[in-house]
C-alpha cells in the first residue's frame, strides 16, 4: 500500500510538470468541444488527434489523450441536458431526465450534479485503476499463449452478453472484425492475406480508418441534410448550484452509479454505453417515486453520468494491465503508445513507472480541471452549438480525411475510412452495434498469434485449454454468460436488457 | 425493433422478408466469399495452423453466426420497413470525399479541402458565396497551419507547391 502511495506521488509529480498540465487542460477542452459536436464522439475525437501525438514524448500523448476521452464524455452530457441531443451515446439517458430539468427551469443544477458526479466517478475509477492494475499485471505474468486465447475468447462472450442490442449480432459483428484483423501480412508465415493486391494493405487495416469511419462518417452520412438546430439555453453561473434537496437525492445515486460503472468498465463491450443504462434503470426501481423519472428526476442524471465516467476508467484496467483494449476508444489508445515503441501489458508498470503513474495522476488532474473549469465556462461552450449543421458537418468531413490520411500518409487509409463510414451506415441502419467490429480488429491478430502458438505448444490438441487452471476457468466463465445470454433467445423470455430499458430483442 | 405483432397485423409486411434474415443472409454469403478467398493459404495442421486456419475458422463461425441470425430473424421489422430518406445525401458525400481522396495526393491538401468544402457547403447547402469563400478557405489555410505547420505532420503538396 505504502509503494502504491510512494508510486502516486511519482506520479502526480510527473503530472504537475507545467507542460503535461498544459496538455491535460487542452485535452479537457478539445475533448469537451468535440464531445458537444453531433458526430464526433470521444472514439473519433481520440482517432482524429492521434497524428498529432506521433512527435510527443508517450506520457504527454497519453494524457493528452485521455484528457480528450474525459472531456467528450463531459462535452455530451452538456448537450443532452441543454438540447436533448446525446454527444455520444453514453449520454442517452441524461437526455431522459436532464432536458426535462432544462425545461422545468433547472439546467443549471443538471448540469453542475452531472459535473459533480463525473467528478466523483473519476475519482473512484482512478483509485479502483490505481490499485487494481499493479496486481491484475503481477497475476498476469503467468499468463501463456493459452491463457491470453482463452481470455479474449471469454472477453468476446462477455461483449455479446453485455452488448445493448442483438446477442448474435454483436457476435457477428465480433467475428467481422476479427476477420479485419487477419488483413495483412501473417506474422507467423510471412503469407500476405486478403490484400488484393494492394501494397499498403501487407501491413493490415489501422484502427484508426475503421474507427473515424465506422462512427465519425457514418454518423454523418444518417444526420446530414437536418434542419437547423434548435435554440439553445444559456444557464448563468449563478443558477447552477443545486438545491440542498437536490444535492440530497443526487448523494446516492452518484455513489452507486461510481461503483457499478468502474465495475461494468473493466469487462469488455461498450461498457460507458452500458453502465449509464443500468445505472438509469437501477436508480427508477430503488426510487419510491419511480413516477418522477421521466420528468425531470435528478437522480436520472446524477446516476448515469457517474456509471458512465467511472466505466471510462474501469476500462483502462484491462488496457493497462494486460495489454487488451476492451472497447474502441482504449483501442485506439494502445495504438497510440505503441507508436513510441512501448507495449501495454503486464510489464508496463514495472518498466515504464512513470508513464503509468504519471498517466493515472494526470487523470486525476483532468477530472479536477473538467470540474473547475468546464462548468463556469458552459455558457461560453453551448456557443458550438449555435453554428448551423450545414456548415458543421463539412468542417468534420474535411477533419476526417486530414485525421485519417495524417496517420500513415496514406490515401488508402481515406479509401478504407470511407469504405467503412458506408459500411457503417448501412449497418446501423440494419441495428447492428459496430463497437465490436472496431474490437475485433485490434482483437484479431492477439487472438491467432495465441491459439496457434497454444496448439503448437500442444502438439496440436485443443486439450491443451483444458489442463491450464486459469485458461479453463475463464473458458468455463465465457461458456456460462454464453449460455445465459442464449436462454432467452431459445426460450423466448426476457433477459437483462429489458429491465434496465434496453432493446429486449436479442435474436 | 417494430413491434412484431404489428407488423404481422399488416397484410403487406406478412409478405416481405424481415430485416434480420436478409442481413443474416449476407453475412451467409459473406462467410462463403471469404471461404472462397481463403483456399490459397494453407490450413495446416493442428500441430503446426497455417495461415489459413484461424480464417477459416472464423469464416465458418460467421456463416454459422449468419443462419442463426436468418433462423431467429422472424420478429424483426420487414426489411421494406426500413426508410432510406437521407440515402442520396450520402451517396453525395461518399462521391465527394472519395473524389477528395484521389485529388488530394496530386493537387495537396489546401485546395482539395478548399474544393470540397466549397461543394459541400456552397453547391449542396447553397450559403452564401461570401461565408463559402471564408469557410472553405479559412478552415483549409488554417488546418494546415496547425496540423502542418506546428505540428510538423507532413501534409500533401500540389504540383505548384501550395
Amino acid at each position: 500500500m505504502l509503494e502504491t502511495f510512494n508510486s502516486l506521488m511519482a506520479g502526480f509529480a510527473v503530472a504537475f510538470q507545467p507542460e503535461i498540465l498544459m496538455y491535460a487542460f487542452a485535452g479537457c477542452i478539445i475533448g469537451t468541444l468535440v464531445g458537444m459536436m453531433p458526430g464526433l464522439g470521444p472514439l473519433a475525437g481520440i482517432s482524429l488527434l492521434l497524428p498529432a501525438t506521433f512527435g510527443l514524448n508517450p506520457i504527454i500523448a497519453i494524457v493528452l489523450l485521455a484528457g480528450v476521452y474525459y472531456g467528450a464524455m463531459y462535452g455530451g452530457s452538456t448537450t443532452s441536458i441543454l438540447m436533448r441531443i446525446p454527444g455520444e451515446a453514453a449520454s442517452v439517458m441524461t437526455c431522459v431526465d436532464g432536458y426535462e430539468m432544462t425545461k422545468n427551469g433547472r439546467a443549471g443544477p443538471a448540469l453542475a450534479i452531472a459535473a459533480i458526479g463525473s467528478f466523483f466517478a473519476g475519482t473512484v475509477g482512478v483509485i479502483g485503476l490505481m490499485l487494481l492494475a499493479p496486481t491484475l499485471a503481477s497475476f498476469a505474468l503467468r499468463f501463456g499463449p493459452p491463457e491470453y486465447t482463452a481470455l479474449l475468447l471469454m472477453g468476446l462472450f462477455v461483449l455479446a452478453y453485455m452488448s445493448g442490442g442483438s446477442m448474435l449480432k454483436t457476435l457477428a459483428m465480433a467475428v467481422l472484425g476479427l476477420l479485419l484483423g487477419m488483413i495483412g501480412i501473417d506474422a507467423m508465415s510471412g503469407y500476405t492475406r486478403f490484400s488484393f493486391d494492394i501494397i499498403e494493405l501487407g501491413d493490415g487495416v489501422g484502427i484508426v480508418p475503421v474507427a473515424v469511419g465506422l462512427f465519425g462518417i457514418s454518423e454523418i452520412l444518417l444526420t446530414a441534410g437536418q434542419a437547423e438546430p434548435p435554440q439553445v439555453q444559456k444557464p448563468k453561473l449563478r443558477e447552477l448550484i443545486p438545491s440542498k434537496e437536490e444535492f440530497k437525492l443526487s448523494a446516492g445515486p452518484i455513489m452507486r452509479g461510481s461503483l457499478l460503472g468502474f465495475m461494468i468498465g473493466i469487462i469488455p463491450g461498450s461498457a460507458h454505453i452500458i453502465s449509464s443504462f443500468v445505472s438509469y434503470g437501477i436508480e427508477r426501481r430503488m426510487s419510491k417515486h419511480p413516477e418522477r423519472f421521466g420528468n425531470g428526476a435528478i437522480e436520472g442524471v446524477a446516476g448515469p453520468e457517474s456509471a458512465n465516467n467511472a466505466a471510462a476508467t474501469g476500462a483502462f484496467v484491462p488496457m493497462l494491465a494486460l495489454g487488451i483494449p476492451t472497447s474502441p476508444v482504449t483501442a485506439v489508445m494502445i495504438a497510440a503508445i505503441m507508436v513510441h515503441g512501448i507495449s501495454p501489458g503486464p510489464l508496463l508498470i514495472q518498466e515504464q513507472p512513470d508513464l503509468f503513474w504519471g498517466f493515472v495522476a494526470s487523470m486525476y488532474v483532468g477530472n479536477v480541471v473538467l470540474l473547475v473549469l468546464n462548468l463556469p465556462m458552459v455558457g461560453l461552450f453551448v456557443n458550438l452549438l449555435r453554428i448551423p449543421y450545414a456548415y458543421l458537418y463539412p468542417c468534420i468531413l474535411a477533419f476526417c480525411v486530414l485525421g485519417v490520411y495524417s496517420v500513415a500518409n496514406s490515401v488508402i487509409d481515406v479509401w478504407i475510412m470511407l469504405a467503412m463510414g458506408g459500411i457503417g451506415y448501412a449497418l446501423r441502419k440494419f441495428g447492428f452495434d459496430l463497437a465490436p467490429v472496431a474490437l475485433g480488429l485490434v482483437l484479431g491478430p492477439m487472438l491467432e498469434l495465441s491459439l496457434r502458438q497454444s496448439l503448437a505448444l500442444s502438439g496440436g490438441t485443443y486439450s491443451i485449454f483444458l489442463e491450464r487452471p486459469i485458461a479453463v476457468t475463464m473458458f468455463v466463465l465465457g461458456l456460462i454468460l454464453l449460455a445465459v445470454a442464449l436462454k432467452p433467445l431459445i426460450f423466448k423470455s426476457k433477459d437483462w436488457r429489458s429491465n434496465v430499458g434496453l432493446d429486449d430483442h436479442v435474436g | 425493433m417494430a413491434d412484431p405483432a404489428e407488423s404481422q397485423s399488416q397484410p403487406s409486411a406478412r409478405l416481405g422478408i424481415k430485416s434480420d434474415r436478409f442481413s443474416g443472409l449476407l453475412l451467409f454469403l459473406l462467410a462463403l466469399y471469404i471461404g472462397w478467398l481463403n483456399r490459397k493459404f494453407p490450413v495446416g495442421t493442428l500441430a503446426d495452423p497455417g495461415p489459413g486456419y484461424v480464417p477459416l475458422l472464423l469464416a465458418v463461425a460467421l456463416g454459422g453466426i449468419g443462419l442463426l441470425v436468418i433462423a431467429f430473424g422472424g420478429s424483426s421489422q420487414p426489411l421494406r420497413n426500413i426508410k432510406w430518406p437521407e440515402a442520396t445525401r450520402a451517396v453525395i458525400i461518399l462521391v465527394a470525399c472519395s473524389v477528395a481522396a484521389f485529388a488530394l495526393e496530386r493537387i495537396g491538401y489546401r485546395l482539395t479541402i478548399m474544393a470540397l468544402l466549397v461543394f459541400f457547403i456552397g453547391i449542396i447547402e447553397r450559403r452564401h458565396p461570401l461565408a463559402v469563400v471564408l469557410v472553405s478557405a479559412g478552415f483549409s489555410l488554417a488546418s494546415y497551419y496547425v496540423i502542418g505547420e506546428l505540428l510538423h505532420v507532413p501534409l500533401p503538396l500540389g504540383p505548384w507547391g501550395f
